[in-house]
């Protein structure tokens, strides 16, 4: 098949799962709409699609439609910890290692970057680098239990993943409970960070002011760079791809499989870790998380979407926050509960990694393609024959 | 300590064991039986979860509890066939599936409750403990003759039938497994799926087969857990179960006997856990022992297997 064919093919098949899903979240929207009648549900049906499709950028009001930056900068705040956690499952599964533990990597990470951010004072900026660093290294640390038992006792990562996430939040829960909780608040929280450890906002633009937007946009981009360079053009990111490929092959031609194996989980991490400690200082005053933030499971979204490929991520990292902020501007102004989000993540997810899926149409333009290819050697060899004439 | 001890060596706590280890075993059985098939199911947690849900919404609809526990498994049955069509049909990677039906479970299950009941406890959530009350929830049942014995009878009798079931699906399950030409089918694909399609065996039928009796045991482990081990669905109140079972099928060698051990183990920690928090010890400390169990339990298992493989050549 044609590069270009395969791209219009890629582009119809994304397409068509994100259709289905908006179509089974209409579905819901409809059946669960307040109304008497059939025109009136779906009047109200309308509506909330409306919210969900152009509200995250838009404010929907009579008099018309009007841009809202501050909404579109809320969607770019709420790339970062995918970005990152995408970015970590994408290293992983490409190597064909099942890790589920980017879910607690971005929790510990964020907690150990508290922890340096209110305790270590530092000189502004390097304090900020030491808390991320710190996050990443330590969370790239643990992620060596599941990879180390995986490369010598054969242990499934994923179910020693799994239960390193509840682990990890138990642990923190206890540590927050014990140590590091300040008494004076209601809530369970630690004390507040410094000021030297805080990622400063992106702008102070008014058309384009959002609290959340930290500089961590910025650094996540450069990950997105720097991983997309590692993974396709070094040479464990080419190890790492090949033992996704064909774990054998790599073996019998000379790769240290196990090293590379330990080396993409640990990798990912240290960026699930760091994802967490850009997020905690971009973001919040002083670290308060009581559950697992679910930054890790849509990452893996984030990943499939985008082929385990580094450079489709913020592309599908951005997708994923615009549908999560339309589902929240749903609930607002629609009445529709916001947990929408994870039935149409979950639909949009499954089309997306489902590979027969329009293996027809597929088919279709493979034999056009190979239709074509014969009729040009046709017409070639016809016009040789002439010529020997 | 003396306190905990006391705590642990009551009757209660070992009733509570069996409790606690009920839904686990069933998440085990589902998982043994995929395995033994030739895949993993890890969408074990979101099955339950939705078994769940719908369990406790039909059995308050309806008032009885005998429509929802029937509710809660034809929906288990129901998506893990949609998880097989996913998986087999359009070749999905069944792991992903798997994440994918996780998803749903943990965020859609909240959604489908806040549309259907209409109920929001404060904004953000919603459960059916409200609706639930003891009427319609699954039966204890107090077995006759042996609840009068002193200690074994308080911890043998008196529990729900969805226990007594788990137990005894247990015992049924190995024999499907090792003394039905359906268990031999399924074992055989799990083997060999090119040897057992030689032999006329319909591959694909034994997978769905397969997959949907894991759908049919978390409908009975979702159904427990909204309407006997709770009252009523709540949020995540799964909380990893259906990846705890991953661990026990695992720890327990594949098979159902070592599976049933291995959810009586988990069951003890948890059960420990709870003796934790009631001598003033922070639960959350104990929270994770089971987990760590599982993992240095599957570290040395698989230290022992690979001692085992090791064993011959050295022999040669």
């Amino acid at each position: 098949m044609t590069r270009k064919r395969e791209i219009i093919f890629s582009i119809v098949r994304g397409a068509m799962a994100i259709m289905i899903a908006l179509l089974v979240a209409m579905l819901l929207i409809f059946i669960s709409a307040d109304g008497d009648s059939f025109g009136e549900k779906l009047s109200v049906t309308a509506e909330a699609m409306k919210q969900l499709l152009v509200g995250p950028i838009f404010r929907i009001n009579a008099t018309g439609i009007k841009f809202e930056g501050k909404r579109l900068a809320d969607v770019f705040a709420a790339m970062i910890p995918t970005i990152f956690t995408g970015l970590s499952v994408c290293v992983m599964f490409a190597a064909n290692q099942f890790n589920l533990g980017s879910e607690g990597g971005i929790m510990l990470g964020a907690f150990i970057s508290a922890i340096v951010a209110i305790y270590m004072p530092l000189p502004r900026g390097l304090h900020a680098l030491v808390c991320i660093l710190a996050g990443g290294l330590v969370t790239g640390l643990v992620m060596l239990i599941p990879a180390i038992l995986k490369v010598k006792l054969n242990v499934s990562e994923m179910v020693c993943s799994l239960m390193l996430n509840y682990i990890i939040m138990y642990i923190i829960k206890y540590l927050m409970n014990t140590s590091y909780a300040d008494k004076s608040k209601g809530q369970i929280q630690t004390y507040p960070f410094l000021n030297s450890s805080k990622l400063p906002a992106l702008s102070q633009a008014p058309i384009f002011t959002s609290s959340k937007l930290s500089w961590g946009i910025v650094i996540a981009v450069i990950a997105v760079v720097v991983m997309g360079f590692f993974m396709y053009r070094s040479r464990w990111g080419y190890q790492i791809r090949m033992i996704g490929i064909n774990q054998d092959f790599a073996k019998y031609s000379g790769m240290k499989v196990g090293f590379v194996i330990v080396l993409s989980q640990i990798i990912g991490g240290f960026l699930a870790g760091a994802g967490g400690g850009i997020e905690m200082l971009g973001r919040y005053p002083s670290f308060s998380w009581s559950a697992l933030p679910g930054y890790g499971w849509t990452g893996i979204t984030v990943a499939i979407l985008a082929g385990n490929n580094p450079w489709f991520v913020p592309l599908a990292a951005f997708f994923l926050a615009y549908l999560g902020k339309g589902c929240d501007m749903m609930a607002t102004y629609a009445n529709v509960p916001t947990q929408l989000i994870a039935i149409v993540q979950g639909v949009i997810f499954l089309f997306f990694a489902a590979e027969s899926f329009l293996s027809r149409y597929r088919q279709s333009l493979v034999v056009k393609t190979a239709k074509e290819e014969i009729a040009a050697k046709m017409a070639s060899s016809e016009e040789g024959g002439k010529k020997d004439e | 300590m003396s306190n905990l001890l006391s705590n642990i060596l009551s009757p209660g706590f070992f009733f509570s064991i069996f409790r606690i280890s009920a839904p686990i075993l069933y998440a085990t059985l589902a998982a043994i039986v995929v395995e033994k098939a030739g895949f993993a199911n890890i969408g074990l947690e979101g099955l339950m979860m939705f078994s769940a849900l719908f369990g406790s919404l039909a059995s308050y609809y309806a008032g009885s509890w005998v429509v929802g526990f029937l509710t809660a498994v034809i929906v288990g049955v129901v998506m893990s066939l949609v998880m097989g069509f996913f998986a087999f049909q359009l070749q999905t990677d069944i792991i992903l599936v798997g994440i994918a039906i996780n998803l749903m479970g943990s965020g859609g299950t909240l959604f489908l409750c806040k549309i259907i009941t209409d109920i929001t406890e404060g904004k953000a959530m919603a459960s059916t403990t409200g609706l639930v009350t003891s009427g319609i929830c699954i039966p204890n049942i107090s077995i006759p003759l042996i609840k009068d014995i002193p200690f074994i009878g308080e911890v043998i009798s008196g529990h729900s039938l969805l226990t007594y079931l788990a137990f005894l699906v247990c015992i049924l399950t190995s024999i499907m497994l090792y003394r039905t030409s359906l268990g031999l089918n399924i074992r055989a694909v799990g083997e060999n799926s090119n040897a057992a399609a030689s032999v006329g065996v319909s591959v694909l039928k034994i997978k769905y087969i397969a997959i949907g009796f894991s759908g049919l045991m978390s409908g009975f482990g979702g159904a427990f857990m909204s309407m006997s081990y709770a009252q009523g669905w709540s949020q995540d109140m799964v909380a990893g179960r259906g990846f705890i079972a991953l661990a026990a099928q695992a720890m327990g060698g594949g098979e159902c006997l070592g599976g049933m051990l291995s959810s009586l183990l988990f069951g003890f920690a948890q059960a420990l856990g709870i003796k934790f928090s009631a001598v003033g010890l922070d639960s959350n400390l104990a929270s994770p022992i089971p987990y760590a169990i599982t993992i240095i339990s599957l570290a040395i298992f698989g230290f022992v297997r690979i001692n085992r493989a090791k064993k011959p050549k050295v022999a040669a």
